[in-house]
């Protein structure tokens, strides 16, 4: 049987605990084949617990987890590639040896590690440094050896713990850039950030987690759709027109936001019905529905929940 | 598909090459040897260092009663080949200690010698030589002195045999009796082979056992402390990076030992004819495999615990300290390998390769005893293994304060993962 939609990460109904205390409670999400999913939550929420399941390195009490539909194995091991948030890399071993070590462990053979090693650090314009010792090199670009050891076997998922954790701006978009190229290819990549700007710009789909629970889970776009605050942004060609918008009926509230004025509809307003109205009584050059950033809805998210 | 095997090999390789381009075990390898052949050769190095050179001594006899020959062959010791290097020392006779003053300063003698008229109540005889002069054929010439003064003596008053008993009074020969009452000679040699060799072994099984399994403590605890460890438990088991460990720097040791082996054979070939017994070699080969895989299992379990590299390694020189205690009653154990400290120190695993090759050495060991010290040394192999490979499934990914050791206890018994 042909399956077209296989999930790339399942889990279902996962629970771990530590010495009595609960890390993750009975948590369920899959992850699509080709797509970016981020793994957001404060720090403590489980996210590398949960990372270190799917790696394999920990055992949960309860649940099922698969990867491509398989069981964990060895097998799935190598088909994974990991860059920890806790980085590291053999400090005195040559560069091009650390990088055939460490692609020969996910299950790749030594010639085709070697030819892959030469051919991405050229891609990085770091072949010049292959017999160097990794200690030798600038921070900057232990870092990018870093996300290298963690694509060099070619992993059809990759999990990325901060993977912008430390860098620069332009080491950033480096990053960036690669990640969208391997998501293009067709690999799955699972984004573990804090960073809620990247993870809005770079993720299909999210799961929240706090304390173990999650808390939010879905497409990026649908998430910040449910999470409207349902307001518009507008703004017009001259001033005096804001006295004019005040007598339009079914306006809640009116926030003036420098150039712009943020406009909240009362309930059962439609916007195209204040559009219209806004078009009869100013000369519009903006006119927006708001949705609320990732960042907003987390920090929205945390706040409610520890209000419970 | 078995992956098992051929990842456990990856990393067997990775720490095999590794350890062997580090600069400490190249130190240790090379230097050891260079060390045990310097201390066989440097003093027949330092006696045959000047034997070749011939003398002439004057000699003033205030007594009247010595009769010096007119010259004597001297012989050095010489390095490798069995060819002596012999010296001759011409003696030439002066009646006043001016005369002989004056050759000397002229260069026609090297020193002179004064018997003075109390000779036979002193014993002394004055040397003199001039400033600078060095003092190794003085050496020789004291001992030349004695068998002319014996000569001289006893010539005429007792017979040929008993002149020469008293010049050279005792020659021991060393017999062994066998359990059927035949006898056997032991030269020189054989004594070092069958005393010294196992001792020599069990040092150098001590310090590669030490060496290796310090490489894999400092290993994973590097590891540990560098947080690569997380990505290799996410391509392999703790139990395939624990056993490619071991087999590796396994592997690392056995290398070593043949080396510092083959220098033993070389050096001690060249300096004195010894062999090894291939008996002595298989006993050597057991233990040194059995107290590695103890105490490199035994360190990995430490390096898994502890939070870093200097922790692990004070923790670890506890045990390190309890392995070396042959070594500081290696006296008792040489002068009374049966008393029932040596044997419990061959019994008990931590001590009992050194202590049992050692004991080997100076004693028949019965053979009960050695089959017990190995099955001990077995269990104990296994059992540290079982709780080392829990320790580090359980506390690789654990970073920060060491756990108590109460915690760890629980942990080994309950092994959460």
């Amino acid at each position: 049987m042909y399956l077209i939609l296989m999930h790339a990460v399942e889990f279902e109904n996962v629970s771990k605990s530590f010495s009595e205390k609960n890390i993750l409670e009975n948590i369920s999400f899959s992850v699509r084949q080709g797509e970016i999913f981020g793994l957001l939550g404060p720090n403590g929420a489980g996210k590398t617990t949960l990372i270190r399941l799917l790696l394999d390195i920990l055992r949960p009490d309860s649940g099922e987890i698969r990867v491509f539909g398989d069981f964990l194995s060895p097998t799935t091991k190598n088909r994974i590639g990991y860059l920890p948030e806790e980085r590291g890399l053999y400090k005195k071993t040559r560069l091009l040896d650390m990088l055939v070590y460490l692609a020969q462990l996910k299950g790749m053979p030594e010639n085709q590690a070697r030819l892959n090693a030469e051919s991405l650090l050229k891609s990085l314009e770091l072949d010049q440094y292959k017999n160097k010792k990794v200690e030798e090199l600038s921070k900057g670009m232990q870092q990018k050896i870093q996300f290298l050891s963690a694509i060099i076997h070619e992993p059809e998922l990759l999990i990325l713990d901060e993977p912008f954790s430390g860098l620069d701006p332009v080491n950033t978009k480096t990053v960036m850039v690669r990640i969208l190229g391997l998501r293009a290819s067709g690999k799955t990549i699972i984004l573990s950030t804090h960073m809620m700007e990247q993870a809005q710009t770079l993720c299909d789909r999210i799961l929240m987690l706090n304390k173990g629970r999650r808390v939010l889970y879905g497409p990026v776009d649908e998430i910040r759709k449910e999470h409207g605050k349902n307001s518009l942004i507008v703004e017009f060609a001259e001033k005096g027109n804001l006295n004019a918008i005040r007598e339009i009926s079914g306006i809640k509230k009116i926030i003036e936001r420098g150039k712009s004025v943020e406009l909240f509809p009362e309930e059962g307003i439609s916007v195209q019905f204040l559009l219209e109205e806004l078009v009869r009584k100013a000369n519009l050059t903006r006119f927006e529905k708001t949705f609320p950033s990732l960042n907003e809805i987390f920090i929205e998210t945390l706040e409610s929940v520890s209000n419970e | 598909m078995n992956s098992f095997p051929e990842k456990t090999f990856i990393v067997a390789r990775h720490e095999f090459t590794k350890t062997i381009k580090r600069k400490e075990f190249l130190f240790m390898t090379f230097f050891f040897p260079l060390l045990f052949v310097g201390i066989s050769i440097l003093p027949a190095m330092l006696s045959g260092m000047n034997p070749a050179e011939d003398q002439k001594v004057g000699y003033i006899d205030l007594t009247g009663s010595f009769e010096f020959p007119k010259s004597i062959q001297n012989e050095g010791l010489s390095i490798g080949s069995s060819e002596t290097k012999t010296s001759v020392i011409e003696f030439v006779m002066y009646r006043e200690i001016s005369d002989a003053k004056q050759a000397l300063q002229a260069g026609q003698i090297s020193s002179y010698l004064v018997i003075p008229e109390d000779f036979l109540k002193t014993g002394t005889i004055e040397l003199y030589s001039p400033e600078k002069e060095t003092s190794m054929s003085n050496f020789e010439l004291s001992s030349e002195l004695s068998d002319i003064v014996i000569t001289s003596l006893l010539e005429d008053k007792v017979d040929e045999s008993t002149l020469n008993r008293v010049r050279n009074p005792v020659n021991i020969k060393f017999y062994n009796i066998g359990k059927s009452g035949e006898s056997s000679e032991r030269g020189i040699a054989d004594i070092f082979a069958s005393f010294g060799l196992p001792i020599l072994t069990a040092f150098l099984l001590l310090f590669s056992i030490f060496s290796s399994s310090g490489f894999l403590l400092r290993g994973v605890a590097e590891e540990k402390e560098n947080r690569i460890i997380e990505i290799l438990l996410s391509s392999v088991t703790p139990t395939e990076i624990l056993t490619g460990k071991i087999l590796g720097l396994g592997a690392v040791g056995l290398l070593q030992i043949g080396i510092w082996l083959a220098a033993v054979v070389f050096g001690s070939g060249y300096a004195l004819p010894v062999k090894i017994e291939p008996y002595t070699l298989l006993f050597a080969l057991i233990y040194f495999v059995l107290g590695f895989l103890f105490f490199a299992s035994m360190m990995a379990g430490i390096g898994a615990v502890t939070g870093s590299l200097q922790e692990s390694q004070q923790v670890a020189g506890i045990f390190t300290f309890a392995a070396a205690l042959p070594l500081i009653f290696m006296q008792l154990i040489l002068t009374n390998p049966g008393s029932p400290f040596s044997v419990f120190l061959s019994l008990f695993p931590l001590t009992s390769p050194i202590a049992m090759l050692t004991r080997m050495g100076v004693t028949a060991v019965p053979i009960f005893q050695i089959l017990v010290s190995i099955f001990i040394l077995l269990i104990s192999v296994y059992v540290v293994i079982l709780l080392s490979g829990r320790l580090f499934r359980t506390y690789l990914l654990m970073y920060g304060k060491r756990p108590k050791v109460k915690e760890i206890w629980k942990n080994i018994r309950t092994e959460s993962r």
